[in-house]
């Protein structure tokens, strides 16, 4: 080689291995975190499902780490939380929400349901469902998303799940069977949830017609199958991907069981009238709630409501 | 065909075979935009789910087409600037059957689930090796052409071109260390190490460097300043390098490998408007060209690419922009402006000249190439401003703590607008490939070679 590039030939080489060596090895040198409180050191099989989680290619959508300016991805992480991550998981883009919190947030069942389809518990949501995934695969993954942050959500107590219940339910002091509790809640929904959810709880109030995912009809049936902690954990958490905000950054928990109380008491749809009004004949109106009172109280519906059925395109909310 | 001793088959085998994987790169590419639209269309399907398209689409766009693009053309420019053949045509040739071969087991690799799972380090260890042995061995070829050259002085593209060979398969070796367990961060901080250089130590050193010949040879017009090209290529190969970590600027890495990214990137500033000073200076005076002279056009779009691109770049890398952007679809737009907008546009333009000149053939259809840029440029830009403007809005999401799935349904439309320009851009280029393989097949062209002079060979 001509003897005038031989002077540039070294400085290239020697700026380029100046390069690697402060980029690339001195890093590995000098930045060594100890593991902290909440590195996770993976079970066979949450290994096993970080595997699936790489293979499927989770980590094109979803990022493992909580930046400072984040408000709703729970406590910041910290440099000892990696140690035992190889390869690194981070992420560079968020399709989906960031992940490095989400252990505990949800039921497993809640995860399962989530990755055979999406759209069942995020409405809007764009992920592929992962339907083809086998049962262990599917037990291995949930696992892994369960061991991410070692519960470090739940630890700092800012989050319910039916898994929690007796937790939940210890510190409750509300009754929620009272009509006192249910008055309460009355008030709370009036002022909170009618504008959307109506002063029904049909689903139907004025701001109904603006929103895309629309609000819950409380008398639809599968409503009458929750339980006082699924109430309270749904408050709570919101639904993501409607305008269902997560009220436990906004009421307390006590005005959360005041609902729950009340929500408690909406009635049926179809079954809105106790059976002996059906038989009632409007001209002799006074005479018969005299008969039917006893069977009315038996019934106790919170309050007696037009039957017209839900709105146009109301949403089960779930 | 691959075992040819002919001169500039090699360069010809790339440029043909890469052509091919653009079209299914982006057909991959396009699925993944449809999938955003209808995500259940994938359902039970793991091959088509989005999650291992995306890394299937990304890894056939750049090391498939955009990378054997690049080398092909290298494989002619070397050859031309230094006036000697290609130092082993046979050899260069066998890492074409190569690279097609590692190309094609590592999509199938990656959609069906065989990935190491780092970001633009997915293939699995035996495509590694395959595509370092085809590094390796280019690098040999092009230097060994070089120091048996038989004109002395070396143009700026050659300092890109052999800067390139030189730290390349450096840092391809060091990306896919697959051997070397590296904890938690320090895995993610080379990763990205690579992750940033393959971006800008390959493909924009080699893009520039053929932008650099492509412009003064498409417009006869000499380059505007020598010394300036040459402060380009220095900046450019020590500024570079170090800024890899501004794509994890708020994990907790070290303070100061942050600080080190932030600075060269800024300073990467100084290489992009060397660069563009020289090429629009070249230009001065002689726009008009753009108007009969198609490869010119597609270059010439690619720098005002190149100036969005570069512009973007330095600004999202520093703290204040980077809380705001990062982690959106802008990014996207940005990573697709860089490498579909600029170094495509360079490749294009410089297949539109070369392969004429190799097949001594003029291009089959001139009205094709036109069709050819005007779907790929509208459809660009349309999906450049869908995922720009997306990006501002996940941004704000984000920024007020809204949950993701709350804001999610409102990116529907840009989602939408992005597969619209997706299936323009794919369009276009099936057009393109049914142009290339025409004139492969050495059917009569439709145009007389004075439509456009630069898409014909020289009269000689």
């Amino acid at each position: 080689m001509n003897k005038n590039y031989l002077l540039p030939g070294i400085v290239v080489l020697l700026s380029f291995s100046m390069i690697i060596f402060s980029t690339v090895l001195l890093p590995n040198f000098i930045f060594k975190p100890a593991p902290s409180e909440f590195a996770v050191k993976y079970t066979p099989l949450e290994a096993k499902g970080r595997k699936i989680y790489l293979r499927e290619g989770c980590v094109y959508c979803h990022s493992q780490f909580v930046r400072p300016q984040d408000r709703d991805f729970g406590p910041l992480v910290m440099a000892g939380d990696y140690v035992y991550e190889t390869p690194n998981v981070l992420g560079t883009i968020r399709t989906g929400p960031d992940l490095s919190n989400e252990g505990g947030k949800h039921p497993d069942a809640w995860h399962i349901a989530h990755f055979k389809n999406p759209r069942t518990t995020t409405p809007g949501s764009v992920m592929p469902p992962f339907v083809y995934l086998k049962d262990e695969e599917m037990k291995a993954l949930v696992a892994y998303v369960q061991s991410l942050g070692k519960k470090r959500i739940v630890k700092y107590n800012r989050i319910y799940h039916p898994d929690e219940l007796e937790k939940v339910l210890e510190k409750r002091k509300v009754n929620v069977d009272s009509s006192a509790a249910a008055n309460a809640g009355r008030g709370i929904f009036q002022q909170n949830c009618a504008t959307c959810h109506g002063t029904h709880g049909l689903g139907n109030g004025p701001n109904a017609i603006a929103i895309a995912k629309k609000p819950a009809n409380f008398s639809r049936p599968f409503f009458k199958d929750y339980d006082d902690v699924t109430w309270f954990w749904r408050i709570t958490e919101g639904v993501p991907g409607t305008r269902m905000p997560q009220w436990g950054k906004l009421l307390t928990e006590e005005q959360r069981w005041y609902l729950v109380a009340f929500l408690k008491t909406l009635p049926r749809e179809n079954e809105v009238y106790p059976k002996a009004y059906e038989t009632l004949d409007p001209e002799r109106w006074n005479e018969q709630q005299k008969i039917s009172a006893a069977e009315l109280n038996s019934q106790k519906p919170a309050m007696i409501i037009e039957t017209k059925g839900p709105p146009p395109g109301a949403g089960g909310g779930h | 065909m691959f075992f040819s001793d002919k001169e500039n088959s090699a360069s010809r085998n790339f440029i043909v075979t890469a052509v091919f994987w653009l079209v299914i790169g982006m057909t991959l590419g396009l699925t993944g935009a449809i999938e955003f639209t209808a995500p259940d269309l994938s359902t039970g399907v793991p091959w088509l789910t989005f999650s291992r398209i995306r890394p299937a689409h990304v890894n056939t766009v750049a090391f498939g087409w955009l990378s054997m693009a690049n080398i092909g053309i290298v494989l002619y420019i070397v050859p031309t600037l230094t006036r000697s053949k290609l130092f082993n045509e046979k050899l260069a040739n066998f890492v074409c059957l190569v690279w097609n071969l590692a190309i094609f087991g590592g999509i199938l690799c990656l959609v069906n689930g065989y990935s190491e799972g780092r970001e633009y380090a997915e293939f699995p260890v035996p495509i590694d090796v395959m595509v370092l042995t085809g590094l390796l061995t280019l690098s040999y070829v092009v230097y060994m052409t070089a120091i048996t050259r038989t004109v002395k002085k070396l143009y700026v593209s050659l300092w890109y071109i052999l800067g390139t060979f030189f730290w390349m398969p450096l840092v391809y070796f060091i990306g896919n260390r697959t051997f070397v367990r590296l904890e938690g961060l320090n895995d993610g901080i080379v990763n990205w190490f690579y992750g940033h250089n393959i971006l800008g130590m390959w493909f924009t050193t080699l893009g520039v460097g053929i932008a650099y010949y492509m412009i003064p040879k498409l417009s006869g017009r000499p380059l505007w300043s020598h010394s300036l090209s040459m402060l380009g290529f220095w900046t450019i190969a020590f500024f570079y390098a170090p800024t890899g970590t501004h794509h994890i600027l708020q994990s907790p890495v070290p303070e100061w490998l942050k600080a080190l990214a932030v600075v060269f990137s800024v300073a990467l500033v100084i290489p992009v408007i060397t660069v563009l000073t020289n090429f629009f200076m070249t230009m001065k005076g002689n726009w008009w060209q753009l108007a009969n002279n198609l490869p010119l056009r597609f270059v010439l779009t690619g720098a005002f690419f190149y100036f969005i691109t570069c512009i973007q770049g330095p600004f999202q890398a520093t703290r204040s922009i980077n809380w705001y952007l990062h982690f959106t679809q802008w990014v996207v737009g940005h990573a697709h402006v860089a490498l579909l907008g600029t170094f495509t546009f360079f490749d294009f333009g410089a297949i539109y000249y070369i392969l004429p000149r190799i097949l001594n053939r003029q291009f089959y259809s001139v009205g094709l190439a036109r069709a050819h840029y005007w779907l790929t440029l509208i459809g660009f830009l349309i999906f450049f401003s869908s995922m720009t403007i997306g990006g501002l809005v996940q941004s704000a999401g984000w920024h007020a703590g809204i949950p993701v799935n709350q804001w999610g349904i409102e990116m529907v439309p840009y989602w939408i607008l992005r597969a619209m320009g997706g299936s323009l851009m794919w369009f276009g280029n099936v057009l393109f490939l049914l142009n290339v393989i025409q004139t492969m097949r050495a059917v009569k062209p439709l145009d007389s070679p004075d439509v456009e002079p630069a898409m014909a060979p020289a009269k000689s």
